[in-house]
Formats: structure tokens, C-alpha cells, sequence
């Protein structure tokens, strides 16, 4: 008797993944989907279970310039690097990811959709303004972000002096905590966190001569989905649409030129 | 599947000083941590109310929380006020053989009280003195008893010293993630890394089954 009720819910388990299998496919015309990782405010963020952001914004402005289908799924970090890698359950990836020849070998990346540059965070008075002012200094970084690119190329690949978090916060903790003499972040995340903290005596600058790096939503290898969202990106930048999601989320004008001329 | 092996011989001087880092934290985190733990079992096995109940206290709080947390509270809460600064690689051997105290503890507290009562009083009744009882009859029972839960908590260490890299400790777990940073591949850089831990965890269950074997 034992085993047929296992065997009856063996049945009941399969029929049930069948069902939910079924969901996603059945619906008509193909839904597009999108991983990201929605942990870098104000560009990716949940707002309870929602992913919402300039990102979330863009990619909708897109999507409906080149009359797709999509739904844009957290999925964390590493998962969406894989499953975008293996193109099957997801489309495309779209996270604030920088546009890198070394990237380039394993991923395709869209048209750049955003110029992103970064800012040097310091106690007021350090006197810590440029990268190279850095080079023998502790300086905080988020992992995989343009800051670790560029300390890594001012401060050693290998200098454990550079400390890399997995997020932008806890970088800012270990400077509050004496850990680091600066944190090297993205321009408007530094921006939100000297707004969040006027009391702590805190001064950004910008380095003139950090390069700007671009990002592009992150596509696997021969995807033909470049082909249908890289005219619609045109598009959505020429239109005063992009204005419109940089003001509200980034809180200034963007210089819509240079993403255009950016390859 | 590609899988580029270029890209990790390009990383392998870094992954060799991460697992250095990752061999030095373990050793010490093992080392400090059996001390500690030492002293907190005695202290859980005390009738004594005030030995008991922190000792008590501090293996609940231990096994209870995430050791995620316990590292960010060391690393933050604890060293800086102390220390002066940050100071990861100090955070990470100390928030390890806190949690591993933890663990250590109530394998020296069930490793004795494993031991049947009737040794006991076989000793007592042969005329040893409680301490020699415990010297030369529950001890050396109850440590053979320890060496396979022992192996097992060093073995778990060794693994979750993998967490410290969120402190951004430049073990192994940490050049794993930098080498997945550049190329945003995960298998290289996780697979490698992960090869690696076993190495250390097999040759670590090699050496505890030759001392069991010994002792």
C-alpha cells in the first residue's frame, strides 16, 4: 500500500512541474527574458518584489520601441552571467554591465546604452582627488565594477591594498570603519550616499582621467536579438525618452552624444 | 562546454597566495578555535551556575547565527574599536575560531560525557582520585571518541573560510571572484577554486584517518 502512495505522488509532483513547465511556453508570442542583478541603486533595485530602476526603465523604453514581449527576472549576479552565457531560458542580461574586449570573448553586448564614470570618495581634506593620488593608498571597491577595473589597472591586479566588496555599502562601511582611505564608486551612487550623509564630513571628486566605460546589455554569443533592440536603442536615446528615465533616476541631464558615439 | 584553462593559468600565481591565505586562516582558526573551545566545554560541563550559563549563552549565540553575520560583526563591530582600523586577515582568524569554539565545545563536552558512568566508578572504586580518573581513563577514551567529530568541524572550517572573502580577505574564494570579475565566466574561476578546497579537505581527512588509526 506504501507504495502506491508514493508512486501516486510521484504522479501528483510530475503532473504539477508539467503544468508549470506549460505556463511559460504556451502563451503565444515569445517572451523575451532578462536577468539582472537588482542590488546597484539607483541603477537596478527591488522595490519589494519588483525590480525597478533606471535599467528597468530603459529596457522597458526598448522593448516596446522594437514591439517585444519581455519580463525582467532577479536572478542575482553569477546565475545571470551563466544563463545568459548559455542563452537558453534567458535572452539577455541587463545590470549595469560594462562593455570589456575581455568580456567580449564570451559575451555580445548591444549598443552602449549608458556612459558611466566614477568618482574618488574621501574624508573632507584628504586631498585624495585623482587615481593616481590612490596608488599607495587603501582604496575600497564593489567586485566587477568599473572602479575595480580601474584601481586594478592604477593599483595592481594583485595589490591587496585594493579591497574589493560585493557591494558598494560595505565599501563605504570600511571606510567608515578606518579600513580604507577612500572608496572608488560610480558617480551616482557616490552622489546618493553624500546626499544620505552630510554629517560625516565626506568630499567626492571626479578624476578627469578615469576613462568612461559604457554599458550594454549583456547578450550571448551569436545572438539575434542584437540585430532587433540595437535600432530601437538608437531610437529610444534620439527620442527624449532616455532624458526623461536619466533625470528621474540619475537627477541630471546625460550626455546623450557620447553614449551615441561610444562603440 | 568551453572551458578556457588560459584564463586560470593566468590566475594561478593568485590563486596560489589565496590558498596560502586560506590554508594560514584555517590553521590558525582550528588552532585558536580548539583552545577556546576547550575552555568553553569545561565550562558548559560545570554544575556551577555562573561558568554554565555563559559558556551556554556563547554556544547558542554561535551555532544560532549565520556566519556571515558573525564575520561582518567582527570585522566592523569588533576589530575597529581594538584594533584601530580594519584588519582583515586579524577579522578573519578571529570571527573563525570564534565559530568554531563554538562547535569544538560541545564536541569535547559529548566526547566525555560519552564515556559509560561505570568507567567512572570502576576508577573511583580502584581508588583514583577524580582527576586521575579523568587523566588516565575518560580522557583517553573520550579523545578517540573526538578525532572523527573533530575532522568533520576542521573539514567544515576549511570550507567556510570561504565566507571571509565578503571582508574582501584576499583568499581563495576572493581571487576566485576577482578572476570572475574580469571575464564574467563563473565555472573557471568556482570550478578551480573548488578543486582546490578539496585538495585541502581530502589531504586534511587523509591525515585524521592515519592519527585515528594511531591513536
Amino acid at each position: 500500500m506504501k507504495k502506491w502512495g508514493l508512486f501516486a505522488l510521484a504522479a501528483l509532483l510530475v503532473v504539477a512541474l508539467a503544468a508549470c513547465g506549460k505556463k511559460d511556453s504556451g502563451s503565444g508570442a515569445k517572451v523575451y527574458k532578462f536577468a539582472t542583478d537588482a542590488a546597484y541603486s539607483p541603477m537596478e533595485l527591488m522595490d519589494k518584489d519588483k525590480v525597478v530602476g533606471f535599467d528597468a526603465d530603459f529596457l522597458d523604453a526598448v522593448m516596446k520601441e522594437a514591439g517585444l514581449d519581455y519580463q525582467l527576472v532577479n536572478t542575482g549576479w553569477d546565475p545571470m552571467l551563466q544563463s545568459v552565457k548559455d542563452g537558453k531560458e534567458y535572452a539577455g542580461g541587463i545590470s549595469s554591465v560594462s562593455i570589456t574586449d575581455e568580456r567580449k570573448q564570451t559575451y555580445d553586448y548591444s549598443a552602449p546604452y549608458f556612459e558611466s564614470t566614477n568618482m574618488i570618495l574621501s574624508k573632507a581634506g584628504s586631498g585624495l582627488k585623482t587615481g593616481q593620488d590612490l596608488k599607495d593608498k587603501k582604496v575600497a571597491v564593489q567586485i566587477s565594477t568599473t572602479a575595480d577595473t580601474i584601481m586594478s589597472d592604477i593599483m595592481g591586479k594583485d595589490n591587496t591594498n585594493l579591497k574589493r566588496f560585493d557591494s558598494n555599502a560595505l565599501a563605504f562601511t570600511e571606510m567608515e570603519s578606518g579600513g580604507v582611505d577612500a572608496v572608488v564608486a560610480d558617480v551616482a551612487i557616490v552622489g546618493e550616499y553624500l546626499k544620505q550623509h552630510p554629517d560625516k564630513n565626506l568630499e567626492g571628486n571626479l578624476d578627469p582621467s578615469f576613462p568612461s566605460e559604457f554599458y550594454g546589455i549583456l547578450l550571448p554569443k551569436g545572438s539575434d536579438l542584437k540585430a532587433k533592440i540595437d535600432p530601437a536603442i538608437k531610437k529610444v536615446l534620439e527620442s527624449g525618452k532616455y532624458a526623461e528615465i536619466y533625470k528621474k533616476w540619475i537627477g541630471k541631464e546625460p550626455n546623450v552624444q557620447n553614449v551615441l558615439n561610444a562603440k | 562546454m568551453d572551458f578556457r584553462f588560459d584564463i586560470i593559468y593566468d590566475y594561478a600565481p593568485l590563486f596560489l597566495r589565496g590558498t596560502l591565505l586560506t590554508i594560514g586562516i584555517s590553521l590558525l582558526g582550528i588552532l585558536f578555535g580548539s583552545i577556546l573551545g576547550l575552555v568553553i566545554g569545561i565550562g558548559k560541563m560545570s554544575p556551577k551556575r555562573y561558568l554554565n550559563l555563559p559558556t551556554s549563552a556563547y554556544i547558542n549565540f554561535f551555532r544560532g547565527t549565520p556566519l556571515l553575520v558573525q564575520v561582518y560583526i567582527v570585522h566592523f563591530g569588533i576589530i575597529p574599536p581594538i584594533y584601530g582600523s580594519t584588519n582583515v586577515i586579524v577579522a578573519a582568524i578571529v570571527a573563525l575560531s570564534l565559530n568554531s569554539a563554538a562547535y569544538t565545545a560541545e564536541i569535547y563536552r559529548a566526547g566525555i560525557q560519552s564515556i559509560d558512568k561505570g568507567q567512572r566508578e570502576a576508577a573511583y572504586s580502584l581508588g583514583m582520585t577524580h582527576r586521575q580518573a579523568m587523566r588516565h581513563i575518560i580522557i583517553p577514551q573520550a579523545i578517540k571518541r573526538m578525532i572523527p567529530a573533530f575532522g568533520n568541524e576542521f573539514i567544515v572550517l576549511i570550507k567556510d573560510s570561504s565566507i571571509v572573502s565578503v571582508i574582501a580577505a584576499p583568499e581563495l574564494m576572493y581571487w576566485g571572484k576577482v578572476m570572475q570579475t574580469q571575464y564574467y565566466r563563473i565555472w573557471e574561476p568556482y570550478l578551480t577554486a573548488a578543486a582546490i578546497y578539496f585538495v585541502l579537505t581530502y589531504s586534511l581527512s587523509k591525515l585524521l584517518a592515519y592519527l585515528e588509526r594511531k591513536v
